[in-house]
């Protein structure tokens, strides 16, 4: 092993961070955006509005992100209608892509974490909402989504989590990030040791980092003291999700 | 007993009439009526399945009745009724239904104060969404309310940081907040460890001294015979007996009423 | 499309076994682990966590890369001439080192969760320590393992894609070979992400069954 080599290596692949944190912020947030009435519709009680979510997150969960991409990626210039569209502009453009495989990809997950959270909302406190004359929307926005949040904090961190790590599928797509800078250069140097090792040292501290950030964030919602817990707690917690 | 009829409907108050509904194949309520005229307290009383818990629901619809009419303050309930169509019973207008729930303060058996919200913020929340009170506005009057029930200083606690009975003074504060022109109150203290249990009542009873509406289901006997003016024994999803809360307690017609009085002393 | 039905079904095949095989040492992997997580001695404790926390750090391709990229630079100085690595065994080794480290930390937390009582009581019946392992906590921990493993090796099945990447002729790179061939790269992957769709099915009912047959009463 060639410590120089994993250090120089680590300094370089550093400048792939900021597209990989690019990817994981943006589909994290449409993806978010995506899942919040997409878990409400999955939550409801009529068929016609949570059959079809159910179908979204099934076929989203039961396929690899790897094919969701490529599809996207590759199999939407099939189709005549797409090729000669406005939205070709973006489609062929990898990076735009990997955007929307990853918050098509996260929102399913994401989707089914607010689900459950919603579902576990006790029946009293939307009454309470009710008796004092809010509307569904009010409450929705006020008392189901704020409470149900919390709740699933944990399992959403680890799915924060799970979409760093799954933008490394960018490279595949010819995207630069931390993981595409790091086949370059194996394929350019062949150290794959010292290369790959610093690849995953980055990770690991991006996935620290959100970690922590996650616990406070647990921390603060609670708004109380609590008793000193261990870091990386969250990430320690099984992936509940994926169901 | 005297059958109520529409033309004696006060225009204030809420009324139910010929209220049924089945819950999990049950008939909880065949057939209630009820009157709550203003500046009245009606206890509602009878052994637990009896239906009492349904009937005080059904009156701002947080329950939707299979069947029968409900006025509040003269106003009549838009509902569709189960048999017309067939399918479930559910609300028409639920604009007339929010309005109706903001002027009838709700306390619950189980508190449900909301979890991510301070004492303060649990009493404003109603005012500022359904009222449109501007937040600072709002949080004077959470103060004065929290102050009422005993709690100033308790405005920026969180729910799990208070104590049942805190909690349940807080939700009276909650529902106090709406300035309601009726107040529910649904098993309050039945949630409560024994030893505070007084504090909610006393509340409660400070309330009934200032001439507020109220309707109570309790089996606090003793409380129910002291604040109320009136009382209603249910029993199998019927008012089995109902008078003026002197008459109510020292000479019950019913032989139910008189055991279940006997039972609970 | 037609032509490419066999070479589907031998990359089906390919899939399954990859995630058969991995799976299995996995788990085997994260049994040894949970029980050196779970262990007396501090440093077996430590190790273990730290192989864990960084396999479940790092993304999957980063660890699939270096082990086959890895394997193939430490091979071929080890025979003194290029060899690369077949792609199945740096699936199987890069799987299983990924699966034993989340399902160590399943089994670890199925461990925990057994209240210490009924060791207690294996032991005042007399049993010896391991017995107490292997007839009380190992079944329950098992039982209640089950949800979360279930997840786990659905990801698996996933996962194994990944290796097309570096040229296993699985489900996905038959996929890949069609599409660039027929030009259809839409059907391909379409026919692909049903057969993968079909595979998570399938685990999905498997461990319904499983949960429904050993379901813990009261859980």
């Amino acid at each position: 092993m060639d410590i120089t080599l994993l250090l120089t290596s680590t300094v370089t692949l550093a400048s792939g961070i900021p597209l990989t944190l690019l990817l994981t912020a943006a589909s994290l947030l449409a993806g978010l955006v995506l899942a919040v009435p997409l878990a409400f519709m999955r939550a409801s009680s009529r068929k016609w509005l949570s059959l079809p979510v159910l179908a979204y997150t099934y076929g989203f969960r039961g396929t690899p992100l790897l094919v969701q991409l490529f599809i996207i990626y590759y199999g939407l210039g099939q189709i005549g209608i797409i090729r000669s569209s406005v939205l070709w502009v973006l489609l062929r453009d990898p990076f735009w892509c990997c955007l929307l495989a990853f918050s098509l990809n996260s929102a399913a997950y994401t989707t089914e974490i607010f689900r459950g959270g919603i579902q576990a909302v006790a029946t009293g406190l939307v009454e309470a909402a009710q008796a004092v004359g809010m509307s569904p929307l009010q409450i929705k926005r006020r008392i189901i989504f704020p409470i149900a949040f919390r709740s699933v904090l944990p399992s959403y961190a680890n799915e924060v989590i799970s979409l760093v790590k799954a933008t490394s599928l960018a490279s595949t797509v010819t995207l630069l990030e931390i993981t595409g800078l790091s086949r370059k250069l194996v394929s350019e140097t062949f150290a794959p040791y010292e290369i790959f090792i610093a690849a995953g040292v980055l990770y690991l501290g991006l996935t620290f980092l959100l970690t922590g950030f996650f616990h406070a964030l647990e921390g603060r919602l609670n708004a109380a003291p609590r008793a000193k817990t261990p870091l990386g707690r969250v990430a320690l917690q099984q992936v509940a999700h994926e169901q | 007993m005297h059958e109520p009829t529409v033309k004696e409907l006060p225009a204030h108050g809420v009324r139910a009439e010929r209220i049924e509904k089945r819950l999990g194949g049950n008939d909880v309520l065949r057939g209630v009526d009820l009157i709550v005229r203003t500046g009245e307290i009606l206890s509602i009383l009878g052994s637990s399945g009896s239906g009492k818990s349904t009937l005080l629901r059904c009156l701002n619809l947080l329950t939707v009745p299979d069947s029968g009419d409900i006025w509040v303050h003269g106003e009549k309930l838009a509902i569709r009724s189960e048999s017309q169509h067939g399918g479930q019973a559910e609300i028409l207008d639920h604009r007339q239904v929010r309005r109706v729930r903001a002027s009838m303060g709700m306390v619950f058996q189980s508190f449900n104060l909301w979890p991510h919200m301070t004492a303060l913020e649990n009493v404003t929340e109603g005012p500022v969404l359904v009222k449109g009170i501007r937040r600072n506005a709002a949080a004077d009057l959470g103060r004065h309310y929290l102050a009422k029930v005993g709690l100033s200083d308790k405005a920026g606690a969180y729910p799990r940081h208070l104590s049942g009975g805190q909690q349940q003074r807080v939700a009276i504060a909650r529902a106090l907040a709406m300035e309601p022109r009726v107040l529910l109150f649904d098993e309050p203290t039945s949630a409560l460890d024994p030893e505070l249990v007084g504090e909610v009542l006393r509340v409660m009873a400070t309330l009934a001294d200032e001439g507020r509406t109220m309707v109570i289901v309790t089996h606090e006997l003793a409380f129910a015979r002291e604040v109320s003016t009136r009382a209603a024994f249910m029993h199998r999803g019927l008012i089995e007996e109902e008078s003026p809360s002197q008459k109510f307690f020292s000479s019950p017609v019913s032989g139910r009423l008189r055991s279940f009085l006997a039972s609970h002393r | 499309m037609d032509g490419f039905m066999l070479q589907f079904v031998n990359g089906l095949k390919t899939t399954v076994l990859l995630a058969l095989v991995s799976g299995a040492l996995g788990m085997a992997l994260g049994l040894l682990a949970a029980a050196g997580r779970l262990s007396r001695w501090r440093a077996v404790s430590v190790m273990v966590g730290f192989y864990t926390t960084i396999i479940r750090g790092v993304p999957e391709l980063i660890i699939i890369l270096l082990i086959y990229f890895g394997g193939t630079v430490a091979i071929s100085a080890f025979f003194g001439r290029y060899v690369e690595v077949n792609a199945f065994l740096a699936g199987v080794v890069s799987l299983t080192v990924v699966f034993g480290a989340y399902t160590a930390e399943i089994f670890r937390g199925a461990v925990l969760s057994i209240p210490t009582g009924q060791i207690e009581a294996a032991r005042s019946l007399g049993l010896h320590p391991w017995q107490a392992w292997l007839l009380v906590i190992l079944p329950q921990m098992l039982r209640i393992a089950l949800p979360a493993l279930a997840n786990q090796w659905i990801s698996l099945v996933k996962e194994t894609s990944l290796i097309s990447i570096v040229g296993l002729t699985d489900i996905m790179r038959v996929a890949a070979i069609g599409a660039g061939s027929l030009r259809a790269p839409l059907t391909f992957y379409l026919a692909a992400s049903a057969l993968y769709l079909a595979l998570t099915s399938l685990a999905l009912v498997i461990f319904n069954l499983l949960e429904r047959r050993f379901a813990v009463p009261g859980r």
